[in-house]
């Protein structure tokens, strides 16, 4: 009597455990377009536009999309934030989204560098809060709009100069940080182009971690196992300066061809002193303005493009926008070197 | 009282409550919901998880660095499993589970038999299973299937999985450390090695039953933490191994072993939480985070210090 009275108290336990437990929607992707919910009724100066980064502290964001960030806000009038965790980290940007959804800023601008953030920046839009993500696409995600740079067209570019400067032929090596999607993106579209060329021969792919040291250390490494090496192409801010480094204590600068991305100072330097030969550039400052001034319209409806979008089922902002990319080489670089 | 400031766990305690009671005050709207608390406690859900497996270890005196590593490995591999190979959830599960205990072997044998250093040995390893990782899954696995998604996003009276995992993980240790002689032994170990072995506690062994927790709790971690974001990533866990000894050192551990209890390190990784969290509601930068925890840390330790002389 005393077993069955346990058995249907565990009965009644597990019936209610099951009752209360919830499994995730199947569908992740439902689009939500409600464009009139996103409408603030509050003052501009009330306003907040929150950014959120995966690494807030890393120079080229901090020189190029925070400085256009803090910019804007000031030329708007509004009060901008920006957070994220100090060093790269994806999961940490993710719980940093989740966190300020229930803050309710007016508009949430997302650095794209990860396919993982896509759950988190659809929960900040089924939250009704107008999300727009920069720098990579996030596929899965239902952001409102998105900016930035195709990283396969980054790597094509790379190809392409490199092969133009080796004339088509000679030993490459490629590093930057293994494990991001936008910077495999680029690997792609770098040997994508060296196809096209049977006389390069790539000597591997290596991971400088974005560490100016180590991607010196991988250079000078490279140049001792292969004393004929023609050319390194850097696929993060790191890894020019370091392969740069490497190549003038070599004593081989001029002989050993270097393309790589960003155009931070001590890059355009690089390139001012021919040790570096071309900079695959981002126009980082427009994912960030233009971003935020996207977010703004879509606040405001500066741009009705029908008499109701939210039942016309659209967004008064472009969806997709790509910036482009800037070519440095010793040609134009004293336009971009600061006086 | 005398009692109350010694203890760890109740000095931290106390400055849990004023840090939340504070908080309430000055954020009224957004701190004390329902839904910014339950999404703490899921932030620091894998923390809490690996500090549990990291708290034994300094218990006894060791620790380990590879913790991260494996938690990304982990994930990755059984992400891989199931994308690639169409390995069924529980086995791939099973899979990933029994390569961190692998790690976890490795590491033991090598620390208590071979008597190489923890610190260097843990810190070879770190660098040995993040590459794995990375070759195990490129830039990244995702589309991962529904039910392994399931295991860190379904919900259990409104908050998710992970929570109620890591609130598992932690009775269950705490009730093992507390009151089976096994999971004793490792504060006599802690406490004195010399006289832990000359009471005939195989202390190599226990060591090695650590190291082999710990990285199974890693890898529980992983693959909770893949299951919640829906991908497994090579770069999760970046610097998880100093947060999560970190945590446990505010919880009560000592580097030189033999002190701390496992709620302790719920306590730790409570704090950071809510540190975190209101760097985040407060809108302080991300920099401000790290300088204000490693204030933090070293006022706590401070203080306990200055008490424990005072009252000793």
């Amino acid at each position: 009597m005393k077993n069955v009275r346990t058995l249907k108290r565990y009965a009644a336990l597990i019936l209610l455990t099951n009752l209360s437990c919830e499994l995730p929607p199947r569908d992740t992707n439902k689009a939500v377009l409600v464009q009139d919910a996103y409408r603030t009724e509050t003052s501009v100066e009330d306003e907040e536009y929150v950014m959120i980064t995966t690494a807030v502290s890393m120079p080229m964001y901090v020189n190029h999309d925070q400085a256009a960030f803090l910019k804007w806000g000031e030329t708007r009038n509004v009060k901008v934030s920006i957070l994220g965790p100090a060093d790269w980290d994806v999961p940490a940007q993710i719980n940093t989204i989740e966190e300020v959804i229930g803050t309710r800023p007016t508009g949430l601008l997302i650095n794209g560098t990860d396919p993982a953030i896509a759950q988190a920046i659809n929960k900040a839009v089924d939250a009704g809060i107008p999300t727009v993500v920069y720098d990579s696409n996030i596929p899965g995600a239902n952001h409102h709009a998105f900016l930035g740079t195709d990283w396969y067209e980054i790597g094509k570019m790379q190809g392409q100069e490199m092969a133009r400067l080796l004339n088509g032929k000679g030993k490459i090596a490629y590093m930057g940080i293994l494990g991001l999607t936008n910077m495999d993106q680029g690997f792609k579209g770098l040997l994508e182009v060296l196809t096209q060329y049977p006389d390069i021969t790539v000597v591997g792919k290596f991971d400088d971690k974005a560490n100016v040291q180590e991607a010196a250390r991988i250079t000078s490494d490279l140049l001792a196992a292969h004393p004929d090496l023609a050319g390194v192409c850097g696929f993060d801010s790191n890894s020019g300066p370091g392969i740069a480094l490497a190549v003038r204590e070599a004593r081989k600068s001029g002989k050993v061809m270097i393309t790589t991305v960003d155009w931070e100072p001590e890059h355009l330097s690089l390139v001012k002193d021919g040790t570096i030969q071309m900079l695959a550039g981002q126009k980082r400052e427009l994912f960030t303005w233009y971003g935020a001034q996207f977010l703004y319209d879509m606040v405001h409806q500066t741009n009705r493009l029908s008499t109701n979008d939210a039942q016309a089922g659209i967004t008064n902002i472009p969806a997709i926008i790509n910036t482009g990319l800037i070519r440095i080489t010793r040609d134009n670089v004293d336009e971009f070197l600061k006086p | 009282m005398q009692k109350l400031l010694q203890e760890r766990i109740y000095s931290l305690s106390v400055l849990l409550v004023l840090v939340v009671l504070c908080a309430s005050v000055i954020f009224p709207s957004t701190f004390l919901t329902f839904e910014n608390l339950r999404q703490i406690l899921l932030n620091l859900s894998t923390d809490t998880i690996v500090a549990v497996g990291m708290m034994i270890l300094l218990i006894s005196g060791v620790f380990d660095l590879s913790v991260g590593s494996v938690v990304a490995f982990t994930g990755c591999l059984t992400a891989n499993l199931m994308f690639f190979y169409g390995v069924p959830v529980p086995v791939a599960v099973l899979a990933g589970l029994a390569s961190s205990l692998v790690i976890g072997l490795m590491n033991g044998y090598l620390v208590a038999f071979r008597n190489i250093n923890p610190m260097i040995q843990t810190l070879a390893m770190m660098g040995i299973v993040r590459g794995l990782a990375l070759m195990v899954s490129g830039s990244g696995i995702q589309n991962l299937p529904y039910w392994f998604n399931a295991l860190g996003q379904s919900r259990l009276l409104g908050i998710q999985m992970p929570v109620w995992y890591m609130l598992l993980a932690v009775s269950i240790f705490s009730f093992f450390t507390s009151r089976t002689i096994f999971f004793r032994r490792y504060y006599y170990i802690g406490g004195n090695e010399k006289a832990a072995e000359l009471s005939g506690i195989d202390v190599r062994k226990m060591k090695m039953y650590a190291f082999m927790l710990s990285a199974l709790l890693a890898g529980i971690a992983g693959i909770l933490l893949s299951s919640r974001l829906g991908a497994a990533l090579p770069t999760m866990g970046r610097g998880l191994e100093l947060r999560v000894i970190t945590a446990v050192i505010l919880g009560g551990a000592t580097l030189s072993g033999g002190q701390g209890k496992i709620v302790g390190a719920l306590l730790g990784t409570i704090l950071m939480g809510l540190v975190s969290n209101l760097m985040v509601i407060s809108r302080v930068s991300g920099y401000w985070q790290e300088i204000i925890l490693g204030i933090i840390l070293i006022s706590i330790l401070w203080a306990d210090q200055s008490l424990q002389k005072k009252y000793s």
